[in-house]
């Protein structure tokens, strides 16, 4: 054995694999920093969601990219993790947030759909002007699965397909484009 | 991108962007959950204040191995906490039947549990100096060049002090596990 090997098999997320910590940690820390430093700052994350869906991409930087550019996501950049050259990022979109991390098929067996062939969730996101975030993604090379429609249930929704086959739906309540002074919904 | 903060205060969150989660997993390692945020905090609140002594010639991965040497100092202080933390991992690693091979003398005569408290005694008896070389290198990975920066000592100083450590750690290793045989 090596003289360094019990210090090695010692490191503690080597004994238990290692969930990140909740990126709340990141943002308070953050926040307190910047106060102390710098008393312009104002941009700080406050939400803490009870869910955060884990996607895995096989190019999971180009996904954070991706969905920042085409989707209008923001990536908490201060919460993301680095191991052995590979990421996972936490993208927030209004109260919600989604983890973005690198298809591991050893530890927590999630796959890219472009690895697994079909996808198995789609995720539903209210946006503020449903239009212009449909006019931006468009604008912006989107692959869009289906077109935008005023839906039955309220809603006035379309899908897009983001490169590695997960399915994204973006929507706004009828109530909400009303309160904004938008078109009236049309529905069949 | 640190000179260019010692004027602009709003640019530094980008240094904390980038490093946080590894100064945090850090502090994790060595002190517990329940430790790291405050000092992930404060090593950024005293890596502002310093920024002016930070010398980006000296460093060929940005501030990491600085910020790496501000959070050492700060766990240095709790040593306590880390002696406590060391016995708790080890004995974690016991209970999840983490391989540990000793020398055979010793490996024969005591179970799973007493050879990993053997290394939590060996490394909480260790000098603090030589067990922040050696946890830098082993879990950090860092080499000795940026160790040498973290520490602010000469690169020759802390390969000779790795050696030393590792030659220390073995020989206490092997010391308590003696007292150890029933």
């Amino acid at each position: 054995m090596s003289d360094l090997d019990p210090l090695r098999r010692l490191q503690p997320d080597h004994i238990e694999p290692d969930d990140p910590a909740d990126p709340a940690v990141f943002a308070r820390a953050k926040e307190q920093l910047m106060s102390t430093i710098d008393e312009t700052h104002a941009d700080v994350w406050r939400e803490t969601p009870d869910v955060y869906p884990r996607l895995a991409y096989r190019d999971e930087l180009a996904a954070v990219e991706y969905l920042s550019r085409v989707f209008g996501f923001v990536e908490q950049r201060e919460a993301r993790l680095e191991f052995d050259g590979k990421y996972l990022c936490w993208l927030r979109s209004g109260t919600g947030m989604v983890m973005v991390t690198h298809a591991n098929v050893d530890v927590h067996r999630i796959h890219s759909p472009l690895d697994a062939g079909l996808t198995t969730a789609i995720f539903h996101v209210y946006v503020h002007d449903v239009d212009a975030h449909y006019a931006n993604a468009v604008a912006q090379g989107a692959t869009i699965t289906m077109d935008l429609r005023d839906a039955f249930y309220g809603d006035r929704v379309y899908e897009a397909t983001d490169p590695e086959g997960h399915r994204w739906h973006f929507g706004e309540r009828f109530d909400d484009i009303r309160a904004r002074g938008g078109p009236e919904p049309v529905t069949e | 991108m640190i000179a260019a903060s010692g004027h602009r205060p709003a640019e530094f969150g980008a240094i904390f962007d980038r490093h946080a989660t590894v100064v945090h997993r850090y502090v994790v390692r060595r002190l517990g959950p329940s430790e790291a945020e405050s000092i992930t905090g404060e090593v950024f609140r005293i890596a502002f204040e310093r920024r002016a002594s930070f010398d980006p010639a000296r460093s060929r991965d940005g501030a990491r191995p600085w910020l790496y040497g501000i959070a050492t100092n700060l766990v240095a202080k709790q040593r306590r906490t880390e002696i406590r933390r060391v016995h708790a991992v080890a004995r974690l690693a016991a209970r999840r039947g983490t391989p540990l091979d000793l020398a055979d003398d010793v490996a024969a005569e005591v179970d799973a549990e007493q050879r990993w408290r053997v290394v939590a005694d060996a490394l909480s008896r260790l000098p603090q100096a030589e067990l922040d070389v050696l946890v830098l290198h082993v879990w950090e990975q860092l080499d000795d060049e940026d160790i040498a920066t973290s520490l602010g000592i000469p690169t020759g100083t802390v390969r000779s002090r790795r050696h030393r450590a590792r030659r220390h750690l073995h020989e206490l290793i092997d010391v308590i596990a003696s007292k150890e045989k029933p």
